[in-house]
């Protein structure tokens, strides 16, 4: 009996699965595009800014800009969470990223040379992160980070970063930390969160939930002065390099050399212009090389402790 | 359970007796090691209870947000924008639940032993050389291939519930791009997982006897699912599907990692900014939305049943599978009362869901123009990614998943070279070093073991999984206890008509207040079960800070809700001349002393289930801040550290593998049996 059923079976557990897949078929209807010459290009994000929306409308005008210049329909899509952005860009669903300089070496490190970057901002080369504190705590501005952590030794203060894969908002304050204290957070405080984005970090800090957080110098610039006072600077790091518009490198060199050309002609005289760069707090993009971003490939290589 | 009552009156006085449930004993015993062990092996941080100006802070911070609940945000711009997210999470979970529904049914069919293996529970067992070896035989995958398909397919369906949403997003980004229709395709996989599981277990739990007749006529396997197993239990089925919508619901409200977006998401972002009264808004709508499912689900489910009065009789709760109403015996007197009937009320139902379906269709691909500057486009055009070639190509991508990360140096295996550089940097596991196995009897033995084993990494991964078990126990039980008390105000047998088995005559403003109290219990329990757990993650974080007194308050909370509507359901079901023989006591003591005893099986079931889905939950957790092996596991996956996240990832489908083959093994899903 166990025998004589078993052909039959499959058979049906076959038709069945077929039908099931029939039925996805019908949904997606139309054959899929070819990919060869991208009739539109796609570009997405990390979500760093936590309100989708505003990145939405921001990155939108981005978008429209380069399609504007570049001849092809250019469209923002959205992705709340860093991971996925490296991942669409790795696997081809997206053309062109906005990424950190983490996300840069960890796309550098998924794709090899087939990553190239179009520009950055005139800010990127100099950025900076600040460790900020709720005033209960009484610090005030320390010279280095070794003070922070004797001062926090047995206070049972609470710790939070930005998102995991964020460079200003945890990879560089954390290695600042580590260079300069000798021990990790996680040693130091009674714990470590990821609140997932710099805004966030700065709201939680002036709220109490955490007592010291770390975030980028450009978020924190750009908050009302009410928040501000609530979640003070208490040092600030040496700078690095930061962001970068990256790009596949198989959209082909033709290509690739209009949207740089794109990207450099961004200033204010365009309502699009004006909007992304007051968004991204620049004055206007410039050139840059994949190379400025190899000390992170070579950090992320060298097995750093990140926590975890 | 009706059916529980009918079987067990059926069985002769002596089988009663031996089936007398020492077992519960047992249970408790397991129950008190679970608790003491939870509380052992993770490092609980209780300050944000004792501690008194950390104590004051989330009570201002509770306080505030019921004050801007009072007053939630209902500016025209807000409401509209919580309005359209709850439309993207209404289409999102239609639409992959539908699907879920299709690609369940084969692999439970594969997984399920009585359609697929369809061995006989008794036969051979007289011939068999080694009668006891039969009954473990049965667990042997390789018996035959029949059997390894079986397993294979319930291995399938564990990796699909166990792997959290947001990674099949994140890979299906990798085979479809990005949109709204990612986020729903991986919800549809991650319900598969569920679907399967249950309707297999489901099929796995008729009687065979019932259906004996099917087999004993030549019918093979097929034949006996078609005819058989399937029409019986296709009741349940049908419940659990419409019961797993509604969660489905509530769970599409926490996806929002790839284009979609949602509720969850949102609220995740307003509670961090402390903006309390966009908190309670979408909270509202988020319990609109779920109180309109669980209406609309009861709608189709009367509407199939074809029975109006018995509306009421099959409880419906998130990963309950047990739940569902067992009216079969009952259902047997019935066809001619049907027959009678014009058959409308079906085509009623399945036009009700046909509509729903082709809207969230209509809503996915054209309706939903988030994020791409309004110009319409087809957004369920990426589905067709699917069949080529790329797409399965792009897995690749995910490839290091695979060779997960068993750091083999640390205990002197694999490449000797390597085993040989760790020893000398002393990383290297010595775990008689300093005691023998002679010293077992001695704690610093084992506290010098454990620190030993903790310079393994898979050690590590083991011991992450602490935090979502102790978790899941302490919530699970907090829960259970506080349904328990409020099962009391919330069933109706005891507020409405305790007159008719008391003997007692309430006074108006008693019966009032009676009504107002039921009323306030069903209200609480509807608030507790309508916010997902994650939403109340959010809430406890805020309040508590991040940690697992924040995570087991949330799990608790929703345990509560749920359990509270099946524990007094159950109650409810029993017939009012139950009570009876306690009449003359207090309503309290016959609920205590009579009602409590007679459904306790069915809530010790109900309980085990929640338990199980608790420990997902909790993995869940893991990720927005809770920690243990939920957030290691993203935490890796994040920083695309693929073999160490792939470690993680077997532990978590090692959990939930073990707690669903103990379940098996235990046949607890044999509600009412």
């Amino acid at each position: 009996m166990q025998h004589r059923g078993t052909a039959a079976r499959r058979g049906f557990l076959l038709s069945a699965a077929a039908l099931a897949l029939a039925t996805t078929l019908g949904l997606g209807a139309n054959p899929a595009l070819a990919q060869q010459a991208p009739a539109k290009l796609i570009i997405t994000a990390i979500p760093d800014d936590g309100d989708a929306d505003r990145m939405r409308e921001n990155f939108g005008a981005l978008a429209r800009h380069l399609g504007k210049a570049v001849g092809i329909p250019v469209e923002y899509m959205h992705v709340e969470n860093y991971a996925a952005s490296v991942t669409a860009l790795a696997t081809g669903r997206a053309h062109i990223a906005w990424l950190g300089a983490v996300t840069t070496a960890q796309a550098r490190m998924q794709m090899g040379d087939r990553l190239t970057i179009l520009g950055c901002r005139d800010i990127d080369k100099g950025f900076v992160s600040y460790f900020i504190a709720n005033p209960s705590t009484g610090l005030g501005t320390v010279a280095d980070l070794g003070e922070l952590a004797r001062a926090a030794q047995g206070k049972g203060w609470s710790f939070t970063f930005g998102s995991k894969s964020s460079t200003s908002g945890h990879m560089m304050p954390r290695k600042y930390f580590m260079d300069q204290t000798a021990t990790t957070p996680e040693r130091v405080f009674r714990s470590v969160a990821y609140s997932g984005s710099h805004d966030v970090v700065m709201q939680m800090v002036a709220d109490g939930t955490h007592q010291v957080g770390a975030l980028n110098y450009a978020s924190w610039d750009k908050a009302a002065d009410e928040l501000k006072a609530r979640a003070p600077i208490v040092y600030k790091t040496p700078p690095y390099t930061n962001y970068a518009l990256t790009a596949r490198a198989d959209l082909g060199p033709e290509l690739l050399a209009r949207l740089r050309a794109a990207l450099l002609t961004i200033d204010g005289s365009t309502p699009e212009g004006a909007a992304v760069l007051k968004y991204l707090k620049a004055g206007k993009f410039i050139e840059a090389d994949i190379s400025e971003w190899q000390g992170y490939v070579d950090l992320l290589e060298s097995g750093i402790d990140i926590g975890g | 359970m009706g059916a529980a009552e009918m079987n067990s009156a059926a069985l002769p006085l002596a089988a009663r007796y031996q089936k007398r449930p020492l077992g519960h004993f047992y249970a408790l015993l397991a129950v008190l090691l679970a608790v003491l062990a939870a509380l052992g092996a993770a490092e609980w941080d209780w300050a944000a209870l004792t501690d008194s100006e950390r104590r004051a802070q989330a009570a201002a911070r509770i306080g505030a947000w019921l004050a801007a609940f009072a007053r939630p945000d209902l500016s025209a711009a807000f409401v509209a924008h919580a309005w359209e997210l709850t439309l993207q999470t209404l289409s999102a979970a239609i639409l992959g639940t539908a699907l879920a529904v299709l690609l369940a049914w084969p692999l439970a069919m594969g997984a399920s032993r009585a359609v697929c293996v369809g061995e006989e529970r008794d036969a051979g067992r007289s011939a068999h050389w080694w009668p006891w070896l039969r009954p473990w035989l049965r667990h042997f995958p390789l018996r035959s291939p029949s059997a390894l398909l079986c397993a294979a397919c319930r291995l399938l369906q564990d990796i699909l519930r166990a792997v959290p949403d947001f990674v099949w997003a994140i890979i299906l980004v990798a085979m479809i791009g990005l949109g709204p229709l990612t986020g729903a395709l991986a919800l549809a996989l991650n319900i598969t997982g569920i679907l399967a599981k249950v309707y297999s277990e489901l099929w796995d739990g008729v009687d065979e006897s019932r259906y004996a007749q099917v087999r004993s006529l030549g019918g093979g396997r097929i034949a006996t699912f078609l005819y058989g197993i399937r029409p019986l239990a296709s009741r349940n089925v049908l419940s659990f599907t419409l019961m797993r919508a509604e969660c489905a619901i509530r769970n599409a409200a926490v996806i929002g990692a790839v284009g979609g977006g949602g509720l969850g998401a949102e609220i995740w972002y307003q509670v961090r900014f402390g903006a309390w009264d966009k908190v309670g808004t979408l909270i509202l709508f988020t319990l609109l939305l779920t109180l309109a499912a669980d209406l609309a689900s009861n709608y189709v489910r009367r509407q199939l049943r074809g029975d109006a009065a018995r509306s009421g009789a099959a409880p419906a709760s998130c990963a309950l599978p047990g739940s569902v109403g067992e009216a079969t015996p009952r259902a047997a007197v019935q066809p001619s009362a049907r027959a009678a009937r014009p058959p409308l009320r079906p085509w009623l139902a399945a036009g009700f869901v046909a509509l729903a379906l082709s809207w969230s269709l209509w809503f996915m691909g054209w309706g939903n123009h988030a994020g791409e500057g309004g110009a319409p486009r087809n957004h369920l055009v990426p589905a067709a990614e699917l069949f080529t070639g790329q797409a399965w190509e792009n897995l690749r991508f995910f490839e290091r998943l695979l060779k997960p990360e068993l750091d083999l140096a640390a205990i002197g295996l694999g490449d000797p070279d390597k085993a040989a550089a760790r020893a000398a940097q002393g990383k290297a596991v010595e775990l008689f070093a300093d005691y023998g196995v002679a010293d077992f009897w001695r704690p610093a033995a084992w506290a010098a073991w454990q620190v030993e084993l903790q310079k393994w990494f898979v050690w590590r991964v083991v011991e992450s999984a602490a935090v979502p078990l102790a978790i899941a126990v302490i919530g699970t039980l907090l829960g259970v206890g506080g349904a328990i008390l409020l099962t009391y105000p919330h069933s109706a047998s005891f507020q409405l008509h305790a007159a008719q088995f008391t003997g007692e005559s309430p006074a108006p403003w008693q019966r009032l207040l009676r009504a107002l109290q039921l009323a306030a219990a069903r209200a609480s329990a509807v608030v507790a079960r309508g916010v997902p757990e994650v939403m109340w993650a959010f809430l406890a974080i805020a309040f508590f800070g991040p940690g697992l007194v924040a995570g087991t308050l949330a799990i608790a909370l929703h345990t509560l809700g749920v359990l509270t509507r099946v524990f007094g359901e159950a109650v409810d079901n029993q017939p009012l001349a139950r009570f009876e023989p306690a009449c003359g006591a207090s309503r309290a003591t016959t609920y205590a002393s009579v009602a409590v005893p007679r459904v306790w099986r069915d809530w010790m079931t109900y309980a085990f289930f929640q338990f199980e889905s608790n420990v997902r939950a909790a993995v869940v957790l893991g990720l927005i801040g809770v920690g243990g092996l939920g957030f290691q596991f993203s935490f890796n996956f994040e920083w695309f550290r693929f073999e160490r996240a792939g470690t993680y990832l077997i532990m978590i489908i090692l959990l939930t593998v073990l707690i669903d083959r103990s379940a098996r093994l235990l046949k607890l899903s044999r509600v009412g049996r």
